[in-house]
């Protein structure tokens, strides 16, 4: 009776097909990657091994630590100011009974469209000569401001646009987790003569500090991930003022045929990414954890 | 009164929110409408002059929007069908199989694919498929994509399939059925909610792909909406009212269907990001 | 190098011994700046290509063409890409051409690099002549070798001496020029009229001109620094005026270095423009249509361009607003430039090649292209309608019939030409030329100083040059 499912050939059936293409367009190119990372594969000629002269130069690259540096202003943005404005409006949207619907579909609606379509519409709006809010300056009698264009700017202009898009999107997960308390426990605070602040951050926020963890982790992740909408906006421009990591390593690999040096700066990404999400595991979850319980 | 006051500011911070994002759309969509950059930037909220609807003509035909449009449908839906039926089939196999070590094995070979950023792969998938002579065929995003999805797509769907209690395909198996027969007909069904999440999950992915699309297509005929349109802004950049028509043609059909399916996409969404 | 140029009012002799000049500028001096067009002009015998007599059935088949000619500016080059397309399809049974236009950037430092580093280039498409593109592709075995078609053509000598050079490796042709083109200045004639400003044909005018314009808050120079290729432009002709005609045939040999005196004092020049404010507000977001609408908007009274850019102010949606009152002029002769201050920047770098990956109908298909692309006619036409120089030598009688008053000047600009010096983009290896497009950005954006740009381009430099010589 057993035997029925222990057919290895369904078993292969239904396995092998997963594991191939898995392996093909995962695996092989992360092996193929750390191979390529340490020639100087250019698509035209031979390549030869060159050991670590790739990440030598990828540390010695001014461009290349000045994209690093960005990836750490998203990083520091999405956590410092984004995480903390998204439970604000999670709060505020679980407090009200009216329009709840209606605000979390709406927040959550740019979330659902393509990034580079977003890139060609927050560019409109940044236009300096017929852009929304350079339209708004001119009516103030300011001068336009070159968003895209200025060093000052540019970053920040994708800074928001970024998080004008996925904001809503961790907002809706919050809010997920604050309706799921119970509500007798917020009755009771409320029987205690909490005022709603008082209650949000002494009752609601410790509730739900998991799911703000969650929220960390995966900006720590989107910020590594930033690359449609800096290809899409800026490419990478002013004078690489917007270019991240991601985006510099594809250049690097496209535009320059550099494939070896291009592979030797995604190990790298993958290392970063590798780092600090076991960073972010040991001294915040694990703290958490013992401070818990 | 205090009271009302008190209430009402939650829903005063929240209008500014749905302001900043609603704003962006009402300017495109006034846009495309206008005849002109100067009108666009005399009145950028206010209502066309004239509703001009030449543009909306114009884009369709230069844009190609609707070649953009199928392309982008037909991949982004094949490409999570079939993710959607491999994962299932490899979760069943994985978590109903008395395969147990093997199983666990495989779990955890195809789990590491969730630690590697997308487009971390990006230059090797590139070569990859240039050697298997697919650059520049459907082939080259459907294959990456569907392989994309797997990891995620395995680790929810074996979740969801452990929840599963025995004693049915026990009694399925009494009845006579073979396991392909029980894998259809007993264990899909039950799982059609992760089915659908995740099919979700991968559709809107899919969908909005931008950085393979770009770079492994380039015959015009052959591209998606996302990098469709950057080409055509590219090309059409001085004219404002136009590239914005273009903007509410790709903007427009994600906006409908999520009109009617917002429960099950933010259901879908948000459950595949806490899972991941 | 020949300076020496045969000044004659023939347009056509003038332009034929001045792309003379410029092929010597090359390295290449087998070609005598006087040679007469007359000699050349003898098709072979069997030159009827493509028509095969056999009415056997035909088989059907399709040739990717690559194109960059998008937007409404470059509508007159598409029509006569059409045209050629229709006529060699029509020529050709079987045959069926399948465009594919990308943006002349992205092909250029994006498509088709990766393309050809895969080894999947479209049969036909745009490339630029030099040893970033043409060359390197040539010397890797991606491209076709077009000798035989041209022998079979009996074309090869039709095209002006020198404009094959940045196609060719050890003496077979891999690319074709399509036209020519010189970088100079477009300024509106209006606005010049209105602020009483002199043409600017000296550098005092210019200065003066560019001064009372920002003076008045028009924008002197229309600049759109989104792709660094833009003002890559401007840079090149200012290192050919500062630091001689010859200075850019000299990266790559290792004679002149970028973080030279003379070159840095180029990029100084360029900083001080910026620094004057100069160029557009927000250049660096501006891109290239951009900064043609400024121009055509009247809110910039010059703008330093192509000569294709001629076609851009015609009554029409794109130019309507300008035309009739543009004129060009070569940048003016720089004070205490070295050189002779007449040369002009010329390139002829700009045309298709045709990928080594292909079937003898597809071959077939290409003969046709180019018989029917690179003809008498279509370089006319080019001219006529389009204001790019053809790179063939047509009749006396052919030129006479340009009317455009831009593209007179143009061809005056030429005539009057002591030398010519190419754009160092068709000269120095890819990499240096990226270099230089990341470094004048951040020159721009005010975060390099001169010799910081130098420093890091000639960095690059020695390392090319060093693996060249491997």
């Amino acid at each position: 009776m057993r035997a029925t499912l222990k057919n290895p050939y369904i078993y292969l059936l239904f396995v092998l097909p997963t594991i191939a293409l898995y392996f093909l367009f995962f695996i092989y190119p992360m092996l193929t990657s750390f191979y390529y990372g340490f020639t100087n594969y250019n698509g035209l000629n031979t390549q030869d091994f060159i050991g670590l002269d790739n990440f030598v130069n990828a540390f010695q690259d001014p461009d290349f630590r000045n994209s690093i540096l960005n990836n750490i202003y998203i990083l520091l943005f999405s956590c410092c100011i984004q995480v903390p404005l998204i439970v604000i409006f999670s709060l505020l949207i679980s407090n009200v009974k009216r329009l709840q619907g209606f605000y979390k579909t709406t927040v959550f609606m740019p979330s659902i469209l393509s990034t580079s379509v977003i890139g060609i519409l927050w560019g409109y709006i940044y236009d300096p000569d017929v852009g929304l809010i350079n339209s708004i300056l001119k009516s103030l009698g300011l001068e336009p401001i070159y968003f895209l264009a200025d060093m000052k700017w540019a970053l920040w202009s994708i800074l928001i646009t970024n998080a004008w898009q996925w904001m809503g999107f961790y907002i809706v997960l919050i809010l997920a987790a604050i309706l799921a308390i119970p509500r007798d426990i917020e009755e009771a605070a409320m029987i205690d003569g909490a005022t709603g602040v008082q209650r949000a951050w002494y009752l609601t926020v410790p509730l739900i500090k998991p799911v703000i963890n969650v929220v960390i982790m995966l900006s720590i992740a989107g910020a590594l991930r930033v690359v449609d909408i800096v290809l899409v906006m800026t490419g990478g421009g002013p004078a690489g003022a917007t270019d991240v990591m991601a985006s510099y390593m594809v250049n690097q690999a496209i535009k320059y045929g550099d494939y070896g040096y291009g592979s030797a700066l995604s190990i790298i990404i993958f290392a970063i990414a590798l780092v600090l999400t076991a960073l972010y595991q040991i001294v915040i979850v694990r703290r958490q954890e013992k401070v818990e319980y | 009164m205090a009271a009302n006051v008190r209430k009402s500011i939650p829903h005063l911070m929240m209008l500014v929110y749905v302001v900043i994002i609603l704003a962006p759309f009402l300017f495109i969509l006034f846009s495309s409408f206008k005849s002109s950059n100067i009108e666009i930037a005399a009145h950028p909220f206010g209502l066309p002059d004239k509703w001009v609807f030449d543009n909306y003509k114009e884009a369709w035909v230069k844009a190609k929007i609707n070649v953009y449009f199928f392309n982008s449908l037909y991949l982004a839906v094949s490409a999570a069908v079939v993710g959607v039926l491999m994962a299932a089939a490899t979760s069943f196999a994985l978590t109903r199989m008395k395969f147990k070590r093997t199983s666990a094995a495989i779990y955890q070979f195809v789990l590491i694919g969730m630690l590697i950023p997308g487009n971390v792969l990006f230059i090797a998938q590139y070569l990859l498929v240039t050697d298997l002579h697919i650059l520049n065929t459907h082939w080259s995003l459907f294959l990456p994509y569907t392989a994309g999805a797997l990891p995620f797509s395995v680790l929810l769907i074996a979740a969801f399939m452990r929840a599963i209690p025995n004693e049915l395909e026990e009694a399925a198996i009494v009845d006579g059925m073979g396991v392909l027969r029980m894998f259809a007909q007993v264990i899909l069904p039950l799982t059609v909610p992760a089915l659908v999440t995740v099919f979700i999950v991968n559709f809107l992915g899919n969908w909005n792909e931008y950085l393979l699309s770009f770079f492994f297509i380039s015959k015009d005929a052959l591209r998606t909406l996302p990098t469709g349109m950057v080409q055509f802004r590219d090309a059409f950049q001085m004219n404002y009212a136009l590239v914005c028509t273009g903007i509410v043609f790709s903007v427009v059909p994600v906006l409908v269907i999520y009109m009617f399916l917002q429960r099950k996409i933010i259901e879908g969404l948000t459950a595949g990001s806490v899972k991941g | 190098m020949h300076k020496k140029l045969v000044s004659s009012l023939a347009v056509s002799m003038a332009m034929s011994a001045f792309l003379a000049a410029c092929g010597s500028n090359d390295g290449n001096n087998t070609s005598s700046p006087s040679a007469s067009p007359s000699e050349s002009a003898s098709p072979s015998p069997s030159a009827s290509p493509s028509e095969s007599a056999s009415p056997e059935k035909v088989e059907n088949f399709t040739v990717s063409l690559r194109h960059i000619q998008i937007g409404d500016a470059q509508k007159f080059r598409k029509a006569i890409l059409d045209d050629v397309v229709a006529k060699t399809e029509a020529e050709v049974p079987g045959l069926k051409f399948e465009l594919d236009p990308v943006e002349d950037q992205v092909n250029r430092f994006t498509k088709l690099p990766a393309e050809m580093a895969a080894g999947n280039p479209p049969k036909i498409f745009d490339v630029f002549g030099g040893a970033g593109d043409t060359q390197k592709y040539a010397a890797a075995g991606r491209m076709l070798d077009l000798t035989p078609i041209l022998d079979e053509l009996g074309i090869k000598d039709k095209f002006l001496s020198g404009v094959l050079e940045p196609f060719s490796v050890d003496g077979k042709v891999y690319g074709l020029p399509i036209g020519g083109n010189t970088e100079g200045i477009f300024y509106n004639t209006e606005l010049f009229a209105q602020y009483n400003l002199n043409p600017p044909t000296t550098w005092d005018d210019l200065i003066k001109a560019a001064d009372t314009l920002k003076a008045n808050d028009i924008t002197p120079f229309a600049m759109g620094s989104s792709g660094a290729w833009v003002p890559n432009m401007l840079v090149n002709t200012l290192i050919g005026r500062v630091a001689g005609e010859k200075t850019n045939n000299g990266f790559i040999t290792g004679e002149v270095k970028w973080n030279s005196p003379d070159v840095l004092a180029a990029y100084q020049l360029y900083a001080d423009w910026e620094k004057a404010g100069y160029f557009s507000k927000g250049e660096l977001g501006k891109d290239y249509d951009g900064m043609l609408n400024d121009f055509v908007a009247g809110k910039a009274g010059m703008m330093f361009d192509g000569s294709w850019r001629s076609s851009a102010f015609k009554n029409d949606a794109v130019g309507g607003a300008i035309a009739g009152k543009v004129a060009f002029v070569s940048l003016p002769a720089v004070p205490n430039g070295k050189g002779d201050q007449t040369s002009v920047n010329a390139n002829y770098a700009n045309g298709y090649g045709f990928s080594s990956d292909v079937n003898e109908n597809e071959k077939k298909a290409i003969t046709a292209f180019i018989k029917n692309l690179y003809s008498d006619e279509m370089q006319l036409r080019g001219l006529l309608e389009d204001g790019v120089l053809p790179s063939m030598k047509l009749s006396e009688a052919s030129v006479a019939q340009v009317s455009d008053p831009v593209v007179k000047q143009v061809l005056d600009v030429l005539a009057n030409a002591g030398a010519s010096f190419p754009h160092f983009d068709s000269v120095v290896q890819s990499k240096v030329y990226t270099e230089t497009e990341t470094q004048l950005a951040k020159l721009i954006a005010g975060k390099a100083t001169p010799q910081q740009v130098g420093d890091a381009i000639q960095k690059v430099q020695d390392a090319e040059n060093a693996a060249a010589a491997k």
